[in-house]
């Protein structure tokens, strides 16, 4: 970092899973008036950040002190038998790691975004193994990238220009040497700033995915066309593949959440093992969440399990399913929610939402969102990576340190002390 | 807080000082082992108990990318292993591949206290940092790999080890790692072009070096700096039946290097089980021929003194390999028909690894598997000098670390390795002379090889691997008397006593009682920091600025680990390596 006239260089940006970390943040006073380098959407978190907070920590909408709002939040876990956790993806790696010991202790179950967005891309992997990718790696040498059902040109802005067309090492031209296509239902925006758009049947992603994996490997298919493409585009699709250098498969929620779901990314995940077999291909799932690899990163090391972790038998167990957030409410499991920097309310299917509006709900972030709305217990918290410093990792794997640039508003602290606080309390408590 | 203690009336084995089961008082003082303490100390009685330092571990995969993408894939092989939570201790799963607390609890519950993750890809050093603030009660270190980064080569291409070793220097300050980490050099670079590399003279894509210069090269630098540990050598060709020849080629490649200090030893090979396979007379270099290099390779290190070594021994049963050899994970994947879940993390100029992982069980009626389980176990009967061997299983490689008292019952008895010839295919014995090999490990062989010499292996031996005056107080208790116990009569004794100590103490604290954790402490992290002469820092700043900011994907300016994750944590060793001219 360097930190000159109130400026700051190479900060790391937290919205998305690209984690861009060439930022140049200019600091007014205590506030941000300039992002040079981020996108549209990364601009406005950084310049915007004042904006929507949630200043005062609340118990059934009227302000209280830090201290009280923490004590109801404690009572509410210490009474409560199914003690839910959930959320962690937009915040850093110590808050994740508290969270964990405040699951542990309260005996509850702690679950990150991934169930609701990559979940599937772990089951596949925990099928399959994973022939994961990196961005640099991708940048110096693939000479082919595939994005499935994925839309970098509205979900990862930067994700094309800022590390894939670009010349790498041995890809001098990214427009000559590098050919990008995109695999989705419809012409998003990403299919105007891709060579070639190919586009399939809602609900095939897995009929497509096994007729390449067959015609990789030689077999001939009965079939005239497969997802609305023509076999012969297919023949001609599997041949590219298997003689590109480098291949890369950048894949979105189309592929984890579609008709398939977990099916579709083992079989993709065999796919690009197959074509190993002939040149060199790797994958990578499109993380939205700025730190939701972080998430995965963090549950796995201290609980051993990636997300979905439940802890009601004094140690760890996994089973996505039945811990995951959505079912612990969508069965009517859950008796009290932690939420932390998510907003489940907004994203939940109405199952889940419907019980959340009949438990007590703790909320903690920065912002107000439409969580905070059916919140008992609202604390606010410091934005990672603008008010407070950590660690998130990329979508690749590479752990970034994040910056404080400025000062959180009055009173107001990091989700990890917030959750030390509680932690402390529920100690006590517990005795 | 002044603490002193008086451990009073045990068996002491501490080979370092020429203690061999000596009934002997040892003195702590502020974590330290002294000469005396006041009188106001405390007086542990370990009459009929058998002491030794806490154990050192220099090569134990513990943290990292790697291991975390084997937890995520195979939840399966934690799933019947519950660690619960304590009113002291957090919980955790503790199968092959433990979670971060549950590996610091294992460790200190066998009387290890000093552990080494051997491979760090140093771009993600600080996801490393912050697990060690979730393993507890060790000292640890790290070795970043260094064999096939572009940095390296583009130095080594041009014969400028300077330039090699100021990379090493500003990395290992940078990331606070241990020492230098060599893996299948070239060949997980050509892994990048679906290659690998296995001749020492083999082409590397795109560059002009070979194995041989790069391994030459880095072991010339880690000398030139005079690190305390010398270059931690995983050689080509790992896993094929034949392979103890070319690591045998590969090791007089090395004999080049000059060591620099008094220590002798130029290189370490690492998971010799592994990189030692033979095969049987005018037999082809295939599975079906395998035979064991035990014994080839025990002559060669008879008669050659410039490396050092670990068994990597495999223990049978499921295990999980990982290794920053690509192209071999690959291979093992094909190995199973396509079945295994393969995962791959690619190597990269940002990431120098290229790590595979498969997980994987050696069957003891597999013939491959059996020939491999004796081959190191011959090996390790049949050296002269334990000074330069340590005890492995390469964990969770050859099998988790947990079963390192499994390994010792093998080399402790030969009632065991007898036991153990009845259950596994007979080619372990046909294909080897274990069966014929009477010698038994004594206490002292053990302390040597699970202690001193790992210690000394890595430099650290002024502080660690004993427990004579200055020596940190890492020191562990077993429950049984020596003089009284046949061990080698009774090997599941070994198994019980070596499996928990009675207490294990870290820094003279009293961390682990019977195999149930006292006290957790917060483990410290021990790392080497070279000093350049400032004109070749200068330059090495200047060039890693310029190299890093085109071939990285992130900022230069966020590629070193952050004080805040490790001011508490780091005792960096300084060494003076201004003699290195720019």
């Amino acid at each position: 970092m360097t930190e000159a006239n109130n400026i700051f260089k190479d900060v790391p940006c937290t919205f998305c899973g690209c984690l861009c970390d060439d930022l140049i943040i200019e600091v007014d006073g205590d506030r941000i008036v300039k992002n040079t380098n981020g996108c549209p959407i990364s601009k406005e978190r950084f310049v915007g950040h004042t904006e929507n907070r949630c200043l005062q920590p609340t118990v059934n909408g009227n302000t209280v002190t830090l201290e009280k709002a923490v004590e109801r939040a404690v009572e509410l876990i210490a009474s409560s038998k199914r003690p839910l956790i959930y959320g962690l993806s937009s915040t850093e790696n110590d808050a994740q790691r508290e969270a964990y010991r405040l699951a542990e202790l309260a005996r509850g179950v702690v679950d990150n975004t991934t169930s609701v967005c990559h979940g599937p891309t772990i089951l596949g992997a925990q099928e399959s193994g994973e022939a994961a990718a990196s961005l640099a790696e991708v940048r110096h040498r693939s000479d082919l990238v595939i994005y499935w059902g994925a839309n970098p040109a509205a979900a990862h802005p930067r994700h094309i220009p800022h590390y894939i067309r670009q010349p790498g090492e041995y890809i001098k031209d990214p427009k000559q040497d590098r050919k990008i296509w995109l695999v989705d239902i419809r012409a998003t925006t990403t299919a105007r700033m891709a060579d070639r758009f190919i586009r399939i049947e809602p609900g095939t992603d897995l009929e497509v995915l096994q007729t390449l994996r067959a015609l990789i490997r030689g077999n001939k298919l009965d079939a005239t066309e497969v997802g609305g493409i023509n076999i012969t585009e297919l023949e001609e699709i599997a041949a590219a593949m298997k003689s590109a250098k480098y291949g890369t498969l950048f894949f979105g929620l189309g592929l984890t959440q579609s008709w398939g779901r977990h099916r579709n990314i083992d079989a993709a995940i065999r796919l690009i093992q197959d074509l190993n077999a002939h040149t060199k291909w790797g994958m990578m799932p499109m993380r939205g969440h700025y730190n939701v690899s972080g998430a995965n990163k963090t549950s796995t090391w201290v609980t051993g399990y990636p997300y979905a972790v439940d802890f009601a038998r004094g140690y760890p167990r996994f089973q996505p399913g039945e811990y995951t957030a959505v079912d612990m409410l969508a069965r009517g499991e859950a008796d009290v929610l932690l939420n932390i920097a998510a907003d489940p309310v907004a994203h939940f299917p109405r199952a889940a939402v419907s019980h959340l509006m009949k438990i007590p709900v703790i909320n903690i972030d920065p912002k107000i969102n439409m969580t905070s709305q059916v919140a008992e217990v609202n604390i606010p918290a410091a934005i990672a990576g603008i008010e407070c410093d950590g660690a998130a990792t990329r979508m690749d794997g590479l752990p970034l340190y994040l910056r404080k640039i400025i000062e959180p508003p009055q009173g107001v602290i990091p989700d990890r002390d917030i959750l030390r606080m509680m932690i402390k309390s529920l100690e006590k408590v517990m005795k | 807080m002044t603490e002193h203690l008086v451990l009073k009336n045990g068996v002491v084995f501490d080979p370092m000082n020429d203690v061999d089961g000596e009934v002997m008082d040892i003195c702590v003082s502020n974590g330290k082992i002294v000469e005396k303490v006041p009188g106001n100390a405390k007086v542990i009685d370990l009459k009929g108990s058998t002491v030794m330092a806490g154990g050192v571990d220099p090569h134990s995969h513990i943290l990292g990318s790697k291991l975390n993408v084997a937890r995520l894939t195979s939840p399966e092989v934690n799933r019947y292993h519950p660690y619960p939570a304590t009113r002291k201790t957090r919980s955790g799963v503790a199968g092959i591949i433990p979670s971060s607390y549950a590996t610091g609890y294992l460790y200190s519950a066998m009387g290890y206290t000093t552990v080494v993750e051997p491979a760090l890809p140093a771009t993600k050093a600080l996801g490393a940092w912050e697990e060690i603030e979730d393993i507890p009660g060790l000292d640890i270190g790290m070795l970043p790999l260094f064999c096939n980064s572009m940095i390296s080569f583009k130095y080594i291409e041009e014969g400028d080890i300077s330039g090699l070793a100021a990379y090493i220097a500003w990395t290992l300050k940078k990331v606070g790692g241990l020492g230098v980490k060599v893996v299948n050099p070239g060949g997980t670079y050509a892994w990048a072009y679906g290659k690998n590399v296995c001749g020492l003279d083999d082409e590397v894509p795109e560059w002009d070096v070979t194995p041989r210069t790069i391994m030459t090269g880095l072991s010339d630098a880690v000398q030139k700096l005079g690190l305390p540990h010398q270059m931690h050598f995983h050689p080509t060709n790992l896993g094929k039946p034949g392979n103890v020849y070319t690591t045998m080629q590969q090791l007089d490649a090395l004999k080049g290097t000059k060591p620099s200090g008094k220590k002798k030893e130029t290189v370490h090979l690492t998971h010799m089980a592994f990189d030692c396979l033979g095969v049987v007379e005018e037999g082809m270099a295939n599975w079906k021929d395998v035979a064991s290099g035990g014994l080839t390779f025990a002559d060669y290190y008879n008669k050659n003194k410039h490396f050092t070594t670990d068994l990597g021994q495999i223990t049978f049963g499921q295990s999980m390999t990982m290794t920053g050899d690509g192209p071999f994970q690959h291979s093992l994947y094909l190995m199973t028909g396509g079945k295994a879940k393969w995962s791959n993390i690619p190597v990269d100029v940002e990431l120098p690894g290229g790590a595979g992982i498969v997980p994987f069980t050696f069957e003891p009626k597999s013939s491959a598997n059996a020939v491999q389980w004796v081959g190191s176990l011959e090996f390790a009967l049949s050296v002269k000098d334990l000074w330069r061997l340590f005890l492995s299983t390469d964990h969770p490689n050859g099998g988790p670390f947990m079963k390192y008292p499994l390994l010792m019952s093998w080399l402790m008895s030969k009632k065991q390795r007898d036991l153990w010839l009845e259950k596994v295919h007979k080619f372990a014995s046909e294909r080897s002379t274990l069966a014929e090999i009477e010698r038994e490990y004594t206490l002292n062989d053990i302390a040597i090889t699970t202690r001193a010499a790992p210690a000394k292996i890595l430099g650290v031996e002024k502080t660690k691997g004993h427990l004579g005056i200055g020596a940190d107080a890492d020191i562990a208790v077993y429950g049984f008397n020596p003089e009284k116990t046949d061990l080698a009569k009774n090997p599941d004794l070994i198994l019980k006593y070596f499996t928990q100590t009675k207490f294990t103490f870290k820094g003279g604290q009293q961390i682990s009682k019977k195999g149930v954790i006292a006290k957790q402490l917060p483990s410290r992290v021990i790392s080497v920091h070279p000093e350049l002469n400032e004109d070749l820092s200068r330059r090495i700043d200047r060039e890693l600025e310029e190299m890093m900011s085109k071939w990285f994907s992130h900022s230069f300016s966020n590629y070193p680990v952050p004080k805040r994750y490790r001011e508490h944590l780091e005792m960096p060793t300084v060494i003076d390596a201004t003699s290195i001219q720019a």
